[in-house]
């Protein structure tokens, strides 16, 4: 296997643009990876793309899309596929690709996710939402996409005694770390008292538990370790990189109160790059609903189960805390276009890990070693990675 | 909109739905539902006999989905009801489902509670009912 | 032995609406009712029907049931074979042999006869009759005051012991213009002429109850009960007392006051309400009445003890939840 290094990175902004479509966010998200390349690239040498789409949002382009925008990029005939995994379709783009260039096979391979949410109605929005479940029984049970989580939160608040409090205290908290990126669908602070008391969505969720739906893109390109220097001084390496899957309905389930896809491909990128929970400096993980935030710190090995709420109450994951969370302001606050998540997360680290944070008030200092992790719909597939920065 | 799920896809499931049809794994003896290919239980057994299941169960977790959040096909129910709930349920038998509530008690539900499957109307698409089952508190 | 009832069960919906909330809402309220049952969004005459078949086949092998006779004036659907539905949902034989019964509030004693003849034509030993009925008339009319909903069933063996069928008798002649619906219509209309409705009840329910009594051979003294059909409780009881049976008879079979009139379903449930009382030995009478118009008038004799319902329509009675007449304007799709 051969090292892999990111060499550049790219994003549109999250949230509403009603005059672009998925070819015009990808292509802003592409133009921007290339412009960070430090050295330059031609863009002729990129060899494959991976490009997560869930096409949800009302279907636009179910078949194919991965050539069509490598077309309108001018890369024609690159090997282009799309990857699929609901909500983790950006972060398996991102595993496919690692893994296509740790094989050997490939030098240089771009992971890029793309998403148009916000072109349909509310009710064609929710009918699109609730198929990434189980759709025979889950979706059957009037359940949404929240409900399945709100099944697992009020499990959690039951077992554990996890107060409604801490959930807002996750959606206070990544507000606020929103506020300076410029990346972000959401640049206020909300207090805690608005988050306790947004209309209901599905008990114990009200609004301000809920992630946005949004329309956005990243890009990611990924070069084997070897040829890195060839294009930057500063890469950052992906250093593990793990996936992993799990019964897709939640009744399937063992256990409601963690994620057993995120402990499995935590696990696997953990030992893949020799490091332990303890050594990660920061992190982006996916907090489609504040319950998730929650469940990933333990499935993450951040803390154990059932304490996570404790990280919380003593502002650990907090920016300024011993192990900062979303600093990006997470799915909650960054915003969500599923299949641009996953990538958009190692855009957020590969920035932060070379300094580059866009406002000095939100760079993690010091960080060497942050984790990604990208959920596909409530737990049915997980890809985690492990970046290491060669310093600021 | 077309029907979210299919009249011969549901009615594939109709004696699931219809009255909660299971499988003992011949191998481990345990109870799959919904029917797997694989027994979910020993992940080796493929062989199966029908079981019906009793349809008691208690509560495992629960939510009540918002009446304006509510899937398109679920929004004439959640106007008439404003919200409802939706309850994961463990069967006596074993396995766990995931069903809507009905005659929800005044004082709220709780995990634990003792509940059973009744008949009722899931939603009508293409003017075509979808029956299945849903559950009651006992 | 004789065909005889061996188990039964019954149904009604949790949701009441009470007298008051039509009298706050509209100014009165046109029907002689405490409260009435009312189907939630997610019920319909065929999950109702499920709900009562379950209780009554509780301690039978659905795979002995060779007849299935279904009633209801209000199926779900106006052209569709039901009795699939049912064989799904309560697990019965794919041979069973099928037979629906709608049209009128007669339909649910049509669907008892039916069934006693059908078992004739089986091996298997048990018919399964369910009778589930929710009449529907525009909240504009008066008519819809009183329409509430139920559900019960009977399980007829060849031989048995239980509720003894003894023998029925019939009546029909033409009244039109009495609680009808045309094809396609939603909800029933009525010309609302009272002497003419009047008559016609009580030409062609007395016609049935003195044929019954006089094809038994009895009097109204030799029955413990007798269970009206219940859409005018007024009218019944008036037609009770003058053809010689006293209050004290006709008491344990009405239900119409807290269920209100659930169509073909009111007096089977007021015989599974009678049965909760009745003793081995006493005879029971039902008498049913379709507008338009038609009557029979069953005769009954408990020959043995029948299992307990798992739910006894006097517990049905008591667990309920109130509407407000908003609510109820929501469930019947007006709003
Ligand atoms: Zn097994």
């Amino acid at each position: 296997m051969q090292g892999v290094a990111i060499i550049g990175a790219g994003q549109t902004r999250y949230g509403d643009f009603p005059d672009l479509g998925v070819k015009e966010l990808f292509a802003q998200a592409y133009f921007e990876m290339l412009r960070s390349v430090d050295r330059g690239l031609d863009p002729g040498m990129i060899q494959a793309a991976y490009i997560g789409c869930l096409s949800a949002g009302g279907g636009f382009q179910l078949g194919q899309l991965a050539p069509l925008l490598m077309g309108h990029v001018g890369l024609p005939g690159v090997n282009a596929v799309r990857v699929e995994n609901a909500c983790a379709s950006g972060g398996y783009a991102l595993f496919n690709a690692a893994c296509a260039v740790a094989s050997g096979k490939f030098d240089l391979v771009l992971a890029a996710g793309v998403e148009k949410m916000r072109d349909v109605s509310s009710s064609k929005g929710r009918y699109w939402l609730g198929v990434s479940g189980d759709t025979e029984y889950e979706r059957l049970a009037g359940s949404t996409f929240a409900g399945i989580y709100a099944l697992m939160a009020a499990r959690y608040m039951h077992q554990y005694g996890l107060k409604r409090e801490h959930l807002s205290m996750v959606a206070v908290k990544n507000h606020r770390h929103a506020v300076n990126n410029p990346k972000a669908q959401f640049r206020r602070e909300i207090t805690i008292d608005q988050a306790l008391k947004g209309a209901p969505v599905a008990y114990p969720f009200n609004v301000w538990d809920c992630s946005p739906t949004s329309d956005g893109a990243a890009a990611v390109l990924l070069c084997s370790a070897k040829m890195a220097a060839n294009f930057t001084d500063r890469p950052v390496y992906l250093r593990g990189f793990g996936a992993a899957s799990d019964y897709l309905a939640i009744h399937d389930r063992d256990s409601i109160t963690g994620l057993a896809a995120t402990r499995k491909a935590a696990a696997e990128a953990y030992r893949q790059a020799g490091v332990s929970p303890r050594e990660i400096d920061f992190a982006e993980v996916h907090d489609c609903f504040t319950i998730a935030e929650i469940l990933a710190y333990a499935d993450l090995g951040f803390c154990e189960e059932g304490r996570a709420h404790h990280l919380l109450e003593e502002g650990v994951t907090q920016l300024g805390g011993r192990l900062p969370v979303n600093v990006s302001g997470g799915l909650k606050a960054k915003g969500h276009p599923i299949g641009a998540t996953g990538c958009g997360m190692a855009c957020e680290i590969f920035r932060q890990l070379r300094g580059e944070a866009s406002e000095p008030s939100r760079q993690v200092k010091n960080a060497r070693l942050a984790l990604s992790h990208n959920v596909g719909g409530s737990g049915g597939t997980a890809a985690v990675f492990i970046y290491q920065g060669g310093g600021q | 909109m077309g029907a979210h799920i299919s009249i011969p896809m549901y009615r594939r499931t109709v004696p699931q739905r219809y009255r909660l049809a299971g499988q003992r794994c011949t191998a481990c003896g345990r109870v799959n539902f919904p029917p797997k290919a694989v027994c979910r239980y020993c992940r080796t057994g493929t062989g199966f006999d029908s079981v019906r299941l009793s349809g008691r169960g208690t509560v495992y977790s629960y939510t009540v989905i918002a009446g304006g959040g509510a899937p398109p096909e679920f929004s004439e129910e959640a106007r008439c009801k404003g919200s409802y709930p939706v309850v994961l349920v463990e069967l006596e038998e074993g396995p766990r489902i995931i069903a809507q509530l009905v005659d929800p008690p005044e004082e709220g539900i709780t995990v634990g509670m003792k509940v059973e499957a009744v008949f009722r109307r899931i939603y009508e698409e293409e003017g075509v009912i979808r029956y299945g089952f849903k559950f009651r508190p006992v | 032995m004789a065909k005889s009832v061996v188990s039964y069960g019954s149904y009604i919906p949790f949701l009441r609406i009470r007298r008051e909330e039509y009298i706050s809402a509209l100014g009165s309220c046109g029907a002689d009712i405490k409260e009435k049952a009312v189907m939630d969004i997610d019920e319909d005459t065929v999950t109702m029907a499920v709900e009562a078949a379950s209780d009554a086949l509780a301690g039978v092998d659905p795979a002995r049931v060779g007849v299935l006779a279904l009633a209801s004036a209000n199926f779900p659907y106006g052209e569709k074979f039901i009795a699939g539905t049912l064989v799904e949902a309560l697990g019965l034989s794919g041979s069973v042999l099928t037979s629906h019964h709608g049209g009128s509030a007669l339909a649910g004693s049509e669907a008892f006869l039916a069934a006693l003849g059908l078992l004739d034509q089986t091996d298997r030993e048990y018919a399964l009759v369910i009778v589930s009925d929710a009449p529907q008339a525009s909240p504009s009319s008066g008519l819809d005051h009183g329409f509430g909903a139920a559900a019960c069933a009977f399980v007829l063996a060849r031989d048995g012991s239980g509720l003894e069928f003894e023998g029925a008798c019939s009546r029909a002649g033409e009244f039109m213009g009495l609680r009808y619906r045309t094809a396609g219509e939603t909800g029933v209309r009525d010309i609302g002429v009272g002497a003419y409705s009047s008559m016609a009840y009580n030409e062609t329910v007395s016609a049935s109850l003195s044929g019954i009594l006089e094809k038994m051979g009895r009097i109204p003294g030799h029955y413990r009960c007798l269970v009206m059909p219940q859409a005018d409780v007024r009218a019944d009881t008036a037609l009770a007392k003058k053809m010689g049976f006293g209050e004290d008879q006709t008491r344990d079979g009405l239900v119409y006051n807290l269920v209100g009139d659930a169509g073909c379903c009111t007096p089977f449930l007021g015989l599974c309400r009678a049965l909760e009382s009745a003793g081995t030995g006493e005879k029971i009478l039902v008498c049913t009445y379709g507008a338009g118009s038609g009557s029979h008038s069953m005769s009954f004799c408990l020959n043995g003890p029948l299992p307990a319902s798992p739910r006894p329509v006097g517990s049905l009675l008591e667990k309920k939840r109130q509407i407000g007449y908003i609510h109820y304007l929501k469930l019947k799709r007006i709003i």
